[in-house]
């Protein structure tokens, strides 16, 4: 059995060594996760900027940004929390997609709101091995004051998304989250489900 | 899953003294709760006066500021905020003093002095074009910086969201703190009161506008905001050490399950 043993034992040694190798390549340096959310905000801003662009268009190519900047599934799991372990799969999958939609048809509502807003990146700093927190300050038109964003940032595997917003202190998955909990508690990951779907199609 | 006070309770910089540590106790000390941060044992009464608040809401509060934006143009909406804001910012600059800000209060008293002499009484905000940016405090916050928790979260009629600390500052704020205490007539101090809830309102109509239509449970979503903002007032914009239990949040539940990929 000796050399099973010692195989098993090289295998390990390999197998830590990439392990290894793939940690230090997943710490994304402060420096690439601004880097990221510079280049997403330009797009953003970019987009929301073109006067060629219709409302239909306009929305599509921000709906592939989201998609492309952030993690919803994951994101999504964040929110739910302790819910997401107790749902089946078939309410996980529900949820994820209703998810995706609240997501889509919030941007959809406030599209409007956009009155020439730009955004200077003023910091960032790393969590741990995969974290990275990059501050923001958007710039507002006239002489009203900046607002404060902050911007969580996770490696996930080689690949940068969006995990939460925080907006001068408040977090967008602590927030969605608390709330979450609050329906889930009180209706259970059923009636949660029910309520994003009133939400949704738009009979709340 | 608990997510509890740790991060202001742990905001204190230096040992408060004896009147702290008694008003800790006063107020329940580092309570934490379910609530997604902010303990509410006494939630069934909380949702009550939330409930009568919105109903005072829609037969008063929110005509009254839609009234006060359709007659008041937005220069006089400008003036009457920097007037409230320059009249409140004694009790700002004590707040500053009793957190030991002294960069802060320094630039309380700047901003009080150009813009109460240069600055029409306050009606404009001269200070601003010299760099000096206002900033909150209040009673409840130096509490908090002397260690005291939030106790438990508190609905107050007509004013909102609060906690039992937030409230005890708000009444020693007002009560003691404030200079107009003791020399402006009480009726005055009301008008001012009233003056600063309906331009307030007015402020915030999106935010709530938004919380009306996006929210599933408006209780949990504004408990939950309000605490958040506390907290970052309290820790003035610093980086502070990372909360455990935020930092908690971002264990993948999947993950932790081992089902991930």
């Amino acid at each position: 059995m000796a050399p099973a043993t010692s195989l098993t034992r090289r295998g390990f040694a390999a197998a830590a060594l990439v392990l290894a190798a793939t940690a230090a390549a997943r710490a994304a340096p402060p420096a690439a996760a601004s880097g990221f959310i510079e280049t997403v905000g330009n797009k953003v801003v970019g987009v929301l900027r073109d006067a060629s662009l219709g409302r239909d268009e306009r929305l599509q190519r921000l709906s592939g940004l989201l998609d492309e900047a952030t993690d919803l599934p994951l994101l999504a799991r964040l929110v739910l929390g302790q819910y997401w372990r107790k749902a089946s799969q078939q309410q996980r999958d529900e949820y994820v997609r209703l998810f995706r939609a609240l997501a889509m048809k919030t941007m959809a509502d406030r599209l409007h709101e956009y009155g020439g807003e730009t955004f200077e990146i003023s910091g960032s700093h790393a969590v741990d091995d995969r974290d990275t927190i990059v501050t923001t300050r958007i710039m507002r038109p006239g002489s009203q004051s900046p607002v404060n964003v902050d911007w969580r940032v996770r490696d996930t595997g080689g690949k940068l998304a969006i995990i939460d917003i925080i907006a001068e202190g408040v977090s967008l998955v602590v927030t969605q989250r608390s709330e979450a909990a609050e329906v889930a508690g009180q209706q259970g990951i059923d009636g949660l489900l029910q309520q994003m779907r009133e939400r949704v199609e738009g009979r709340a | 899953m608990t997510i509890g006070r740790k991060s202001v309770c742990g905001a204190s910089r230096w040992p408060g003294g004896a009147a702290a540590a008694l008003l800790a106790v006063l107020v329940g000390g580092c309570a934490s709760g379910p609530s997604g941060g902010i303990a509410d044992p006494l939630e069934p009464l909380n949702r009550a006066v939330f409930r009568f608040n919105e109903v005072a809401d829609g037969l008063v509060i929110e005509p009254a500021a839609e009234l006060y934006g359709l007659v008041v143009p937005e220069a006089g909406r400008t003036s009457l905020r920097n007037f409230l804001d320059n009249a409140g910012s004694p009790v700002v600059f004590v707040n500053d003093l009793l957190q030991l800000e002294r960069e802060r209060a320094g630039v309380t008293l700047a901003r009080f002095m150009i813009n109460t002499f240069f600055g029409g009484l306050g009606l404009f905000d001269a200070a601003r074009h010299f760099g000096h940016v206002r900033h909150e405090e209040d009673f409840g916050q130096t509490l908090a910086v002397w260690g005291v928790g939030d106790g438990a979260y508190l609905v107050l009629p007509i004013l909102g969201p609060s906690s039992l600390r937030d409230a005890t500052g708000s009444a020693v704020d007002g009560f003691l703190l404030d200079p107009a205490v003791y020399i402006a007539p009480s009726d005055a101090r009301l008008a001012a009161r009233v003056a600063d809830g309906v331009d307030t309102r007015y402020r915030l109509d999106p935010v709530i506008e938004d919380l009306r239509a996006n929210a599933m449970d408006r209780y949990a979503t504004v408990r939950t905001v309000y605490q958040q903002r506390r907290q970052a007032a309290i820790a003035n914009g610093r980086a502070t050490a990372a909360d455990p239990d935020y930092e908690a949040i971002f264990q993948d539940p999947e993950a932790e399950d081992g089902t991930s990929n």
